[in-house]
């Protein structure tokens, strides 16, 4: 049943990341508001394929990587469905969609993401804190692209495509800065809490575990950007590239989880 | 009775021939009562901008009103009617309300997209209804080009992006700074271009303004224009600090602006961009300059660049315009035949309902022991008889109107049973 849904709403999300794609070159109001309607049909049906799993497992469906990642998708496509209504951000899901789409796309077989020695609440916890993080991130990842892409026909000074489709270099910064200081927090704490499992469960904070490891690199990452943000001259393209760095190894991070052995991967 | 535009325009008339024949205000109102006298149009709207010159008139007879239309016009502007005759464009009916709409559009414009002609096109309009020439049909014809052209400039974006390099630089600021509310703008040099340019960026709300200049009372002169605050020359790098915009117009030799100065200048604006726009020839910033992070620097060659592909986005979207106004044309053409056919129809059934009730009313006298139910029979056999023999006609009518060719088909109906006209 769950099985299904999830296919139909990978799906939709296909078809809204085609559309979404098709109105940032075309720039034509009804490919938008199909596209948003696709969005939002997909992500109905990802929330109660996710819910009729929950409801199955009779736990969160956080423990295996497939189930995480299903589960940072959605958070990715409601925070671009929420951003894009309050900034009035229009092209922003054919920035998001794609890497939701691909994220969907994995389809390593059902590893269990947690050792029989580990459960409990605050497990729940580390792992719903660090997708939400994560998620946060993907935006981040997305508004860089776009910062980078509008910057380049800035100074080419070649209007194309991107030019007329992508707004104000000081909207994607923000954009940017925005999504960076919502991400980070839920990041960190996921990560706290995460090493204080670690130092219980596996007696020691430092063992050998590929995605532990990446996350550490790819939070201090993050960790340079904002700190350069708020001490001042990171900004712009050279907090876009940060935001990519950062995102790749991030993405490191969660293949790490899918196909590395590890405690992570149990 | 027919619509029907005929003109010329800068599409098919060299600009001697346009000036020759454009028509001021207050020879038009003279023209339109002198046409109006003739008595061979029953409606007419005069156009003339300097790209065209235009009637727009409905008459019994298209062809002859034309050609009395156009040879008062000449002998009022005193011009040889043999040679604006080559040049004339004629369109009727359907395509006479295309080009209607396409023109309030702009997308018959030199400049596709440019403001003016539906403003133009109003004031046409005006002036003929102020003359009393303009009667149910132009009238109805008119309305709806207006509103198809506001349709056309919110649902494409045919006149969204900037067509002059004064409005191409405002676009770029807010390609760069998103609003333009409280960004400082400084204009080194005192040019009419760069004067124009400020002016724009003001609009959008940019504020302050600094003026600078090498002569200082010119300087003093422009930041009274602008509302701004003049700046001693040699405080330049001092000024760049302080804005998010500067504009330069000098008649310098050298640059003035050069990579070590803004670099310094930038070392302390904790990132804040700053864009140059370099209107001068030959120019006042350094070509290096527009290297450096987070400046971007627009000389006049790069904001025609702009310009053009902004041209080129018109006419793409002047494809989606054409398109839009191709349903729009279908729709008023439909809406009109039926308002054409309607009073027919309506007298066509009068006039059988007059015929029934009275042959009803006869027959009945002659039965007056008739039971209710015979009556009643009666009534429904004889309705449902006249609705049978309506069907045909009234549906004939209906689909020679949406055709666009309803006149033979009224004028028959009218014959055959006896109508009068209205």
């Amino acid at each position: 049943m769950h099985q299904t849904l999830l296919t139909v709403a990978i799906i939709g999300y296909v078809v809204a990341t085609g559309l979404a794609l098709a109105y940032l070159v075309q720039r034509e109001e009804l490919l938008h508001r199909l596209a948003s309607l696709a969005t939002l049909t997909a992500w109905v049906l990802h929330t109660v394929a996710l819910l009729t799993l929950a409801f199955n497992l009779g736990r969160p469906p956080l423990a295996s990587m497939p189930e995480a990642v299903s589960v940072a998708v959605w958070v990715v496509v409601v925070l671009e469905m929420w951003i894009e209504r309050r900034s009035g951000l229009s092209v922003l899901g054919a920035f998001v969609l794609p890497v939701a789409v691909v994220f969907s796309m994995q389809s390593t077989p059902t590893r269990s993401l947690i050792g029989p020695t580990l459960s409990g609440a605050w497990l729940w916890v580390h792992i719903g804190l660090a997708l939400v993080g994560i998620a946060a991130l993907v935006l981040n990842f997305a508004g860089a692209v776009m910062y980078l892409l509008q910057e380049h026909q800035l100074r080419t000074k070649r209007p194309g495509t991107f030019y007329y489709s992508l707004p104000a270099l000081a909207t994607l910064d923000r954009l940017t800065y925005r999504t960076l200081a919502l991400g980070f927090p839920f990041l960190t704490t996921g990560l706290i809490l995460g090493v204080l499992w670690a130092g219980t469960a596996w007696g020691s904070v430092f063992t050998f575990d590929p995605l532990a490891l990446s996350s550490y690199v790819a939070w201090a990452v993050y960790a340079a950007t904002l700190a350069g943000r708020a001490t001042g001259g990171w900004h712009g393209r050279r907090a876009a590239y940060f935001a990519i760095v950062g995102f790749a190894v991030l993405m490191l991070t969660l293949g790490a989880g899918l196909f590395l052995p590890g405690k992570h991967g149990g | 009775m027919a619509l029907f535009v005929s003109g010329l325009s800068h599409r098919n008339a060299p600009v001697e021939l346009r000036e020759q024949l454009a028509v001021d205000e207050d020879k038009l109102r003279e023209l339109l009562r002198d046409i109006a006298a003739a008595g061979v149009v029953r409606e007419v709207i005069i156009l003339s901008t300097c790209n065209r010159v235009e009637v727009y008139a409905v008459a019994d007879v298209p062809g002859e009103a034309r050609a009395t239309t156009f040879r008062r016009l000449c002998r009022h502007r005193g011009v040889e009617p043999s040679s604006v005759e080559a040049a004339l464009y004629t369109y009727t009916e359907g395509d006479a309300v295309r080009h209607a709409f396409r023109v309030a559009s702009s997308l018959d414009s030199m400049v596709i997209g440019e403001p003016q002609i539906l403003g133009q096109v109003k004031d046409a309009f005006a002036l003929a209804q102020s003359c009393e020439a303009v009667g149910p049909a132009l009238h109805s014809l008119f309305t709806q080009a207006f509103a198809v052209a506001k349709k056309v400039r919110t649902e494409t974006e045919i006149a969204r992006h900037a067509v002059s390099v004064s409005f191409a630089a405002v676009e770029l600021a807010k390609k760069i700074f998103a609003g333009l509310e409280g960004k400082a703008v400084l204009l080194v040099g005192a040019g009419k271009m760069s004067e124009l340019a400020a002016r724009h960026l003001v609009e959008q709300g940019a504020f302050p303004v600094y003026v600078t200049n090498r002569t200082w009372a010119r300087a003093q002169e422009m930041a009274r224009t602008l509302s701004g605050t003049a700046v001693p020359f040699d405080e330049l790098s001092t000024a760049l600090a302080a804005v998010e915009i500067v504009i330069t117009s000098t008649g310098a030799p050298e640059p003035l602006i050069g990579r070590d100065m803004v670099q310094r200048v930038m070392h302390g604006r904790r990132g804040r961009p700053l864009f140059f726009i370099d209107i001068a020839v030959p120019r006042d910033v350094d070509g290096a300059v527009g290297s450096l992070d987070d400046v971007y620097c627009y000389d006049i060659d790069d904001l025609k660049q702009v310009v053009d592909a902004n041209l080129r986005e018109r006419v793409r979207e002047a494809h989606r315009a054409e398109a839009l106004i191709d349903r729009e044309v279908g729709k008023f053409l439909a809406r009109q035949g039926d308002v054409e056919v309607i009073p027919t129809i309506v007298s066509l059934r009068e006039r059988l309902e007059a015929i029934r009730a009275g042959e009803v009313k006869r027959t009945l006298a002659r039965l007056p022991g008739a039971p209710p139910e015979t009556r009643e029979a009666i009534e429904a056999l004889s309705t449902a008889i006249v609705n049978k023999i309506l069907h045909a006609p009234i549906t004939k009518l209906r689909e020679s109107s949406r055709a666009g060719s309803p006149r033979s088909w009224l004028d028959l109906v009218h014959e055959l049973f006896g109508l009068t006209r209205r």
